[in-house]
């Protein structure tokens, strides 16, 4: 390695943290008021239901607790923080027309090339506001709607405000409704009656300033019969103080239709990654959150499934992997609130050099849902003495017509299989890391190609120096 | 009769128990701590599924039993064989036998009142200081100062003890009973105490045991709690487990209205095993909410918990266990299984096994499972003659049998067979296999 840095990364090296000079149009001041958050809603040019949403959001925001468990957030000073940067004055929609230091970002983070393998769409979040957007014709022919939210709020006002907020109100969490107060950016998409996105649809997010919050608000529709995969990439540069990450999702899929996001997180590590993801899935739908979590200081994000109709599925998959200074706190929640819904929760995670992984999570099924059937499994490996494990289920059955399971271990790479491999004349380093790969495959396989590279590549970075 | 939870009240109990001065300390200090600590609040993780307003006292006072009464022999029935045996009233002494034969040996088995008068210096060490503090919270703060009787095991290094020694605390009158245990078994020493705590009580029982079970010593446990009345009962059981030394426990619940239990294991030395046994039945609207903790300390530490729950009525159960392992206890073991049955379309389980491990090399697992009676498998049961309430009891007893199948004492067993029948509105046990045979041989004959 080259010099010691507190990261443990060599950042001549590391592709993916690197930083630009700022460069921004518009600043909002530090901290949170009531004039911040009106100033974004006129910047914005919102209409006034926006306006009052954020406001009271805000009032929501100011009465919340922090949550007494998890991770300790109190080190977050919500007077730090920037709440909203606007990187350009308006929405490009071409590469070329994108100015050229976000170009630069993006030329390193391979969008043009994900462009040339004919990704169905390229969503590119830089600081607050999407940049760049494109499309593929087809499925705008197909009446595919894939805009970011602030987009959509002045395109698509009666569908933005059918469902915004319906599925994360902002009294759900303190996080929740800071989110709703300032949020900005985000994908907004809507999938009508049985279309099927076959090339998922991809956006990359990036934070760029210190202390810069980002807030972004995602928004998806699926309507019955249809199709649709989301996914979610966030890579960020490396700074040295502490930054706040806080999006919201919502999903609706419904009846019959298909949905699934995948989130390959990868925050630089001093990020606050306190994120609410939830979707609601109605008669026979089927909901799918494939979740790896590999960055920030501290993640607190538990997607979850509300299955209201009979029939309705959710599968939660969940890879954590905490180095040293990180704590992941990821996990999941299914509902059962309707009868004959199945779900299914594997979460795996790995610790390393004093980092904290682990999965929290709740099972409940309500009075009524017979039939209903649930299973969670979560394994850990913990790879030195230093490093920490937890495992948080909760399960809360109101009903007696159910099954549901819950298993977990936790164990060491085992000598034997390390012997074994190194038996076959594989390197120490190697066989660790392909024992690391085998154990989070039910995952990674799950992952679009390149993502699954990624991941495996971003896990070989992390396992870099782990023996001897 | 009853008392204020006063000075007064704890001046009169120091005066009932005649122990020695630093007890009387301790007690007076946790009285301080009582009047200052609040409940805990029940949006705490650990109160939020009970509320500790529903274990409050409010309008209660200290049940301040002077002599036992005869009736509290009734709870050794069926469990008292012919070895010693202790029966105790509110705390106070009912009965004691066999305790002259084990002095001979050296061990002290008495109530806890005697032992603060004859044993004080035993006492010292570990009384209120090895497994359980007053200044954990209000409960045990009020445990340590209002403690009304109790009983004391001492078994001296190296003496082993074949027989279990039988307990029962009979609980009745309407206000608080704090009973507490304190076992201490010394080097490589061995005994088995069986307790159980019945009676038609309506107030409020808060229960303290401490086990410290020191270097190679083997301690079986047994807490057996069929209280009739609709007795709130708080309780902290916790054990300390020495080098190489091992500890069994079964709690083992089925009477009472709302019952929080904290049953927990500290293994603090390389060597230490626990086995952790738990057997829970509730009905009408009775509520259980029971924390473990599998505590490893230190490394080559076992653990093994099982806790079974079964649920009829509008009954809710709550489980919550913890595998903790330390930095450093490399070689854990650890396993924890939760299984919970409900037999009605009301009754509520909440589950949730939880893990902490900070050490690397280890083996730690657990597993928890929320299921109901099968159809089919009651028509199986019901094609060979069985009545449904019969192939429903059956199936209850095989539910339980797990536990039962891993209990050495044959009397703790019956024990629990027969609650299981009560629970069942059962007038026996069906005796699981052997007595499936016989039924099946009945039904034949009557064909």
């Amino acid at each position: 390695m080259a010099t010691a840095n507190p990261l443990g990364i060599d950042l001549d090296q590391y592709q993916w943290g690197f930083r630009m000079p700022e460069n921004y149009v518009f600043k909002s001041r530090k901290g949170l008021s009531r004039e911040v958050v009106e100033e974004i809603s006129y910047l914005k040019g919102e209409p006034d239901w926006m306006r009052a949403f954020r406001l009271h959001s805000l009032e929501v925001f100011f009465k919340k607790p922090l949550p007494t468990w998890g991770p300790d957030l109190s080190v977050i000073d919500f007077d730090d923080i920037y709440y909203y940067i606007k990187p350009t004055d308006r929405q490009a929609r071409s590469w070329d027309e994108l100015p050229q230091e976000i170009r630069d970002t993006y030329e390193r983070l391979g969008i043009p090339e994900a462009e040339r393998k004919f990704l169905a769409g390229v969503g590119a979040q830089y600081e607050s506001e999407v940049v760049y957007h494109s499309l593929k014709e087809e499925w705008e022919k197909l009446g595919v709607i894939f805009v970011d939210t602030d987009t959509a709020v002045k395109q698509y006002p009666d569908l933005v405000r059918e469902y915004f907020g319906t599925v994360v109100p902002p009294e759900d969490n303190k996080f929740a409704a800071l989110n709703s107060a300032v949020w900005s950016g985000g994908s907004f998409i809507y999938v009508p009656e049985g279309v099927k996105v076959e090339i998922p649809l991809q956006a990359y997010f990036r934070i760029n300033a210190e202390n810069v919050g980002q807030f972004e608000r995602t928004l998806i529709i699926v309507e019955p019969g249809a199709y649709v995969h989301y996914v979610e990439g966030c890579t960020a540069p490396i700074y040295t103080t502490d930054s706040l990450h806080s999006a919201v999702v919502e999903i609706i899929v419904k009846e019959g239709a298909r949905c699934r996001y995948t989130t390959i997180q990868n925050w630089s590590k001093n990020v606050y990654n306190l994120v609410t993801k939830r979707a609601v899935a109605y008669r026979d739908a089927t909901m799918e959150w494939v979740d790896g979590n590999l960055g920030s200081k501290i993640t607190m994000k538990y997607p979850s499934v509300y299955l209201v109709e009979p029939g309705a599925k959710a599968e939660i998959l969940s890879v954590a992997f905490a180095g040293a200074g990180q704590h992941q706190d990821p996990g999941g929640k299914v509902i059962h609130a309707a009868p004959y819904t199945q779900s299914s929760i594997v979460s795996k995670s790995i610790s390393k050099d004093g980092g904290r992984a682990g999965y929290r999570g709740l099972v409940k099924v309500y009075k009524g849902a017979r039939g209903s059937k649930c299973a969670v499994r979560c394994d850990a490996l913990i790879l030195d003495d230093r490093s920490r494990s937890d495992t948080y289920p909760t399960m809360e059955i109101d009903e007696e017509d159910v099954q549901i399971t819950h298993e977990a271990t936790v164990s060491k790479v085992s000598d034997e299989q390390l012997f074994y491999l190194m038996s076959r004349g594989i390197q120490e380093d190697e066989a660790m890391n392909m024992i690391v790969r085998g154990f989070i495959e039910p995952i990674a396989k799950e992952l679009p190609l390149e993502y699954a590279v990624e991941l495996n590549r971003l896990i070989a970075l992390e396992m870099e120096g782990s023996v001897g | 009769m009853r008392e204020a939870f006063d000075r007064a009240t704890v001046d009169r109990l120091a005066e009932l128990w005649q122990g020695p001065e630093w007890l009387r300390q301790r007690r007076q200090q946790a009285w301080e701590l009582f009047r200052s600590l609040p409940l805990p609040p029940s949006t705490h993780e650990a109160w939020r599924r009970t509320p500790p307003e529903r274990l409050a006292w409010d309008g209660l006072g200290p049940v301040l039993q002077e002599r036992g009464d005869e009736v509290a022999q009734q709870g050794l029935e069926g469990l008292r064989g012919d070895g010693p045996a202790l029966a105790l009233h509110n705390g106070a002494v009912a009965g004691s036998w066999g305790a002259e034969r084990l002095r001979q040996a050296g061990v002290v088995f008495c109530d806890l009142r005697t032992a603060a008068r004859e044993w004080p210096d035993l006492l010292e060490p570990f009384l209120f200081r090895a497994g359980l503090r007053a200044e954990e919270n209000a409960f045990t703060a009020q445990h340590v100062a209002f403690a009304t009787g109790g009983v004391f095991l001492y078994v001296p290094a190296g003496v082993e003890l074949e027989e279990p020694l039988v307990v029962a605390d009979w609980v009745d009158g309407e206000g608080l009973v704090a009973p507490h245990t304190l076992v201490v078994l010394e080097p490589r020493s061995r005994a088995t105490l069986v307790q159980r705590r019945t009676g038609p009580g309506t107030g409020l029982v808060n229960l303290g045991v401490e086990l410290v079970v020191r270097d190679g010593a083997q301690l079986g446990y047994a807490q057996l709690q069929d209280l009739r009345g609709p007795v709130r009962e708080f309780g902290v059981v916790r054990a300390r487990v020495g080098r190489d030394a091992t500890v069994r426990t079964l709690v083992a619940s089925f009477g009472a209205s709302v019952e929080k239990l904290f049953v927990e294991s500290v293994l603090d030395s390389p060597g230490g095993s626990s086995e952790m046994l738990g057997a829970f039945f509730a009905d009408d609207a009775q509520h259980y909410d029971v924390h473990t903790l599998q505590e490893h300390q230190a490394p080559h530490t076992a653990s093994d918990l099982l806790y079974k729950v079964a649920l009829l009525g509008s009954a809710r159960s709550v489980f919550a266990g913890l595998i903790r392992v330390h930095p450093g206890a490399q070689k854990t073991n650890a396993f924890q299984s939760n299984r919970n049955l409900l037999l009605s379309p009301d009754a509520r389980a909440d589950s949730k096994p939880e893990l902490e491990i900070m050490a690397n090399d280890l083996r730690c697992t657990h597993g928890s499972a929320v299921s109901r009676l099968e159809e089919p498998h009651l028509f199986y049961l019901q094609t060979r003659g069985l009545t449904r309430q019969q192939a429903v009891h059956m199936i209850v007893e095989g539910f339980f049998s797990e536990v039962l199948d891993r209990l050495p004492v044959e009397r703790v067993r019956w024990w629990l067979e027969q609650k299981v029948a009560e629970k069942m509105g059962a007038e026996a046990p069906l005796g699981r296999v052997a007595a499936l045979r016989g039924l099946l041989e009945e039904v034949a004959q009557r064909r």
